[in-house]
């Protein structure tokens, strides 16, 4: 692939959108970031990826933490901005990427070459999807949806100017329920294929 | 309790809660509720212009005696305290000068390889060296640097940096509450009551000397496995990076050198020569920025402007408590709970403060707290100075409890994370909380047997 390509995929919990990065990135043959991430992280600080993965896509605690003169001791925000560095230097290196979370959409926003994508589902689906997933009950698998979202949404609202799952600030909101994983991934290879030969 | 009083209230309030939460910058939280205050609490509930104008305090910075005090008039404590901006924009001007010049590099490479990189030695030289030169300049500027080279060196020399940071912290703020210009509530503290440095040194300098000898015993006793093991192991000191090369102008590196050392000079001599602090800052980032000659305008730029607008905001919002006259009702139940006992006020005071200030930060606390002692010596007829110690060390020190009780902490902590060594609430306070507990106790003891 000559031309730099930079997919952001911002999702729900437990609507597939990791799963629909995974396959996007195969199926274009480039790189995925997601959490490992933190493993390239973790080995430039000479520290176990233990460490750092509590404090990963999570809100910084107010109460807490403080931040001074710039400088903040939040480790879930040092962290954020550790990641956000991370894959800015990887979009300025001109690689093709697809990126998993991570505000993405918001701290490449200057790439011409970026798409972003946000992926959503019905209720009743991503709550299947999370109890087939992690083998739970019903009502543990939307305690822990609602609780991963909410966190994400922070955590997006805290580092952006932007809001989170909001139609306006992405290129492409799509509901995964509707069509299913595989066809949701073909739709947005056609609209990829269609904004790369643009 | 009068409306304007209540209005006062809430907008101090409401000031201290969006500092905490942090989505708007400080700066913008005192600014806009200090206009709040102007305009709500002085122009439309008291339509009193006077307060505006008291609070705003312009005037004092066009009389003599706000840059030089013949005799031993005092400062206005109320509103905007000018002296403790000027002093501190100085400051800040000569510490980038210092900064562009390598020189804090430069002095913990230097010690560090006088030292022989040896983890215990290092461990105490650190420690000291953070206290000696908190006592002048800034605390964050300080930690910045300490904690940065004690990472580099712990890397080269494969140790854990987390127990020297944490203690190098701890001396920071103990070193800031020496001097009247080693910490913002000392600065403002010395300039709103017109305390001297040697004020300072003879009472806060002493109890923070008495407390940094134990300090210094303590934290060597809590991570003393750590350090003897480290001591052990055999390290090649040849990979360490020279101390010479961390100066990057040999010519600014002298002159920033001579700067510094007039400042201190100046600071020790202020109450002799009659200059005020305000003259001291405003003279010494006057030298700076002339011999910077085009380097000048990048100096300037490099200021932080955010904390300098911060403090006017914050003068103002605690003007408008001052003005309604609420903290006379606060200084009221200290005296009341008190029942006019001098120990029981310091304790009150102390401890108060401590743990206030362990808590949330104690530039608002000491600004909002000078104006209750005020009227606390003035009612029960008690030593303001007494309680001013009292006030200072509370606050300097309780915030050396938390991770973000003071900035020293925070930037601490910010760079120890930054290089992947996370210092979590559990692991900052089992050391330092119980070190606060014995400095807070030392300056009591002492305060009780001096002055009670």
């Amino acid at each position: 692939m000559e031309k730099q390509t930079i997919i952001s995929i911002g999702r729900e919990f437990g609507s597939g959108g990791h799963e629909i990065a995974e396959k996007i990135a195969k199926d274009m043959g480039i790189q995925l970031y997601d959490r490992g991430i933190l493993d390239a992280i973790a080995t430039d600080l000479n520290v176990h990826v233990n460490v750092l993965e509590p404090f990963d896509e999570k809100p910084r605690n107010f109460i807490l933490t403080r931040r001074v003169n710039g400088y903040s001791n939040s480790m879930e925000e040092i962290l954020a901005d550790m990641q956000f560095e991370f894959i800015k230097r990887k979009a300025e290196e001109g690689e093709s990427f697809v990126i998993v979370g991570r505000c993405a959409e918001a701290v490449l926003k200057d790439f011409d070459n970026l798409i972003s994508i946000f992926v959503n589902g019905d209720r009743k689906c991503k709550v299947e999807r999370v109890k087939e997933k992690y083998h739970l009950s019903e009502a543990e698998a939307f305690t822990k949806m609602t609780r991963h979202d909410k966190k994400r949404k922070q955590y997006h609202n805290r580092h952006t100017d932007t809001k989170w799952g909001d139609s306006r600030y992405y290129d492409l909101c799509i509901n995964s329920s509707s069509l299913g994983i595989d066809k949701t991934v073909k739709v947005l290879e056609n609209y990829i294929n269609a904004r790369m030969d643009k | 309790m009068t409306v304007a009083q209540i209005l006062a209230l809430l907008i101090f309030v409401a000031m201290f809660v969006l500092i905490v939460m942090d989505k708007i910058e400080r700066q913008y939280v005192t600014l806009g509720c200090g206009l709040l205050t102007l305009i709500v609490v002085f122009g439309i509930v008291m339509r009193n212009t006077d307060a505006i104008m008291a609070t705003l305090n312009l005037r004092s910075i066009f009389t003599v005696g706000f840059w030089y005090i013949g005799g031993s008039a005092e400062e206005a404590s109320s509103g905007i305290n000018w002296a403790t901006i000027i002093f501190i924009a100085g400051m800040m001007v000569m510490v980038e000068g210092m900064e562009k010049a390598g020189f804090f590099r430069w002095l913990c490479m230097r010690l560090a390889k006088m030292v022989h990189y040896k983890p215990i030695p290092l461990f105490i030289v650190f420690m000291l060296m953070s206290f000696v030169l908190a006592m002048f300049i800034d605390s964050i500027t300080v930690i910045l640097f300490l904690a940065a080279v004690t990472v580099e060196i712990s890397r080269l020399l494969k140790f854990d940096p987390v127990p020297m940071i944490l203690s190098e912290i701890f001396c920071a703020n103990l070193g800031g509450s020496a001097t009247m210009c080693g910490d913002p509530p000392n600065i403002i503290i010395g300039t709103s009551l017109g305390y001297s440095f040697g004020d300072f040194i003879t009472n806060t300098g002493a109890m923070a000397l008495i407390s940094l000898v134990f300090v210094v015993i303590y934290f060597f006793f809590v991570f003393r496995k750590e350090l003897v093991a480290e001591e052990a192991e055999v390290v090649d000191t040849s990979c360490m990076p020279e101390p010479k090369d961390a100066i990057t102008n040999k010519k600014d590196f002298i002159i920033s050198c001579i700067i510094f050392a007039c400042a201190v000079v100046l600071l020790i001599t202020h109450a002799q020569t009659g200059l005020t602090v305000a003259f001291i800052g405003g003279i010494i980032a006057l030298i700076t920025l002339i011999v910077s000659g085009k380097d000048a305008v990048q100096l300037l730029k490099k200021v932080d402007y955010n904390t300098l607008l911060f403090f006017v905001g914050l003068f103002v919002v605690v003007g408008g408590l001052e003005q309604t006259g609420i903290l006379e009702v606060a200084a009221g139940l200290i005296g009341k709970v008190s029942q006019g006992n001098l120990k029981l006020m310091v304790a009150i005071i102390m401890w108060g403060s401590a743990v206030a200030s362990a808590f949330v930060d104690n530039i608002p606390f000491a600004a909002t707290m000078i104006p209750v002692i005020k009227s606390l010596s003035a009612v029960q007829g008690v030593d303001l100075s007494t309680l001013a110690w009292g006030l200072s060390m509370g606050t300097d020190i309780g915030g050396s409890a938390t991770p973000i009780g003071a900035s020293a902490n925070v930037v601490g902590t910010s760079v120890a994370a930054k290089n992947g060594h996370v210092i979590g609430w559990g692991k900052y306070c089992k050391t330092a909380a119980p070190a606060t507990i014995i400095v807070v106790t030392i300056s009591m003891i002492f305060i009780f047997l001096r002055y009670c």
